[in-house]
């Protein structure tokens, strides 16, 4: 036997409710986020990712609140995202009771975070997250919940990072974002083969097939997606069955 | 009843407080050798390195009320809680664990032709090797919540209660009469982990 491939539901969290917007853009309101955790746990999710989708932009901190109120009810790997600028950002939101914390705006203009921050607490809880974009046959880097474009490149950036002590990569495909027409598995593979630690892969999902080539053709470690389980399109539990018939082992 | 928690100081105990208070459990921080007073069962949780943990809790004079404790009660140690029960590790050549077993802690074996990935991180099977009370309405080949990138392997039969495999076979549950330990995380191993937790607080050996 094996790792089993990661199912990640993702809640983009603003104000302390979830919240969803399509291309980075036209934000709607979609419920509670310790109720939404609590109902992913029961359908069989691997992980939890939450996301303060607009603390970097707006220079707020993540809601710790929400936080607190997830893991005191959920117990499987915790991820928050969003804003997160220090070392002590990072600590505090493993206090509490984040498992791993994502790094992403401050990675790029601060690559010692994730050093420091893997050195403190281990790579195993730093997770960096990187928006990219695809234009003239490279994919780029965004920084700023999608609203500044880097002079990086993202495969480039993902190898970086990772030498910096990252854990995993939590890449995510701007052009697949809120499309529901796939993940961009190009980007994924390329990824996937120069990486030594595990991949997610973010953006696109719409469709069960979408999340089986996710794993098969984008040969990602771990598929994160937040509409699609959030409005109960499709469930965890079709996507594992999904994910098994094709030969690829799964928890439950 | 009190469950106490050891916190070394260099990891995030946290997430193991939150699930035993969810089961209902009293617990307690054990931070010095006075914090014992009054535990019945304790929890060693803890994640990275054995060596600058043992040298932590040397310094918090904590290696002697651990040992002593461990000699009568429950004690119920979590991956890096399972590494420092071994007499020492690769990772670190001048601090000793606990001794309780006298093997080694070794580092994943990792063949640079393979894609597998070290750390160990993820869900991965749990297949017993014995039976035993913390087994309890649990059943062999179930996932797990794993993170470490050093292991048990050597270890006598007798002490073995299941095992896991990821490139190697290594040891994720051993015992010895009151102490248990794990090398996956209960604490985050979904509702199957906390079963294995209210077995603990339910275990009299």
């Amino acid at each position: 036997m094996s790792l089993t491939i990661r199912i990640i539901p993702c809640l983009d969290v603003r104000g302390g409710r979830v919240v969803k917007g399509i291309n980075f853009k036209d934000i709607i309101d979609a419920g509670d986020p310790a109720e939404a955790a609590l109902r992913y746990d029961q359908e069989g999710a691997d992980e939890i990712c939450m996301l303060d989708i607009d603390a970097s932009y707006e220079a707020r901190s993540t809601t710790l609140e929400t936080v607190e109120k997830i893991a005191n009810q959920v117990f499987i790997p915790f991820t928050v995202g969003g804003g997160v600028k220090s070392i002590e950002d990072v600590e505090i939101l493993l206090k509490s009771g984040a498992d791993k914390v994502s790094i992403n705006t401050s990675g790029i203009t601060n690559p010692k975070l994730i050093s420091e921050a893997s050195k403190e607490f281990g790579s195993q809880c730093i997770v960096v997250a990187i928006d990219a974009k695809y234009d003239s046959e490279n994919w780029h880097v965004y920084t700023h919940g999608g609203k500044n474009k880097t002079k990086l490149e993202a495969l480039s950036w993902a190898k970086e990072v990772e030498q910096l002590g990252a854990g995993e990569i939590l890449m995510t495909s701007m052009d697949k974002d809120g499309t529901k027409s796939g993940f961009d598995n190009a980007l994924n593979s390329k990824l996937a083969s120069i990486l030594k630690i595990p991949l997610i892969a973010s953006g696109g999902a719409g469709k069960l097939n979408h999340l089986v080539d996710a794993v098969k053709l984008g040969k990602a470690d771990a598929v994160l997606a937040a509409s699609i389980f959030h409005y109960q399109e499709i469930s965890i539990k079709e996507v594992k069955k999904a994910l098994q018939e094709e030969g690829l082992s799964t928890r439950l | 009843m009190k469950i106490g928690v050891i916190d070394y100081g260099a990891s995030n105990i946290f997430s193991v407080v939150r699930a035993l208070n969810s089961l209902g459990a009293n617990t307690s921080v054990v931070k010095k050798p006075e914090d014992f007073n009054g535990i019945d069962k304790l929890v060693f949780p803890g994640q990275g390195s054995m060596g600058s943990c043992m040298s932590r809790l040397n310094k918090a004079e904590m290696v002697i009320p651990i040992k002593e404790f461990i000699e009568e009660k429950p004690f119920l140690g979590i991956c890096l809680g399972l590494q420092v029960l071994f007499s020492g590790s690769q990772e670190s050549i001048e601090e000793k664990g606990l001794g309780v077993f006298s093997e080694e802690i070794k580092k994943f074996e990792s063949p640079e032709n393979t894609k597998l990935k070290i750390p160990h991180m993820g869900w991965n099977q749990v297949d017993f090797s014995q039976d035993h009370f913390l087994w309890n309405g649990l059943e062999s080949g179930a996932n797990y919540y794993f993170v470490h990138s050093y292991l048990s392997c050597k270890l006598k039969e007798e002490f073995i209660y299941s095992k896991t495999e990821h490139g190697q076979i290594f040891n994720s549950a051993i015992s010895k009469d009151n102490i248990f330990a794990t090398q996956f995380h209960p604490e985050k191993s979904g509702k199957l982990g906390l079963k294995f937790l209210e077995n603990f607080l339910n275990w009299r050996p």
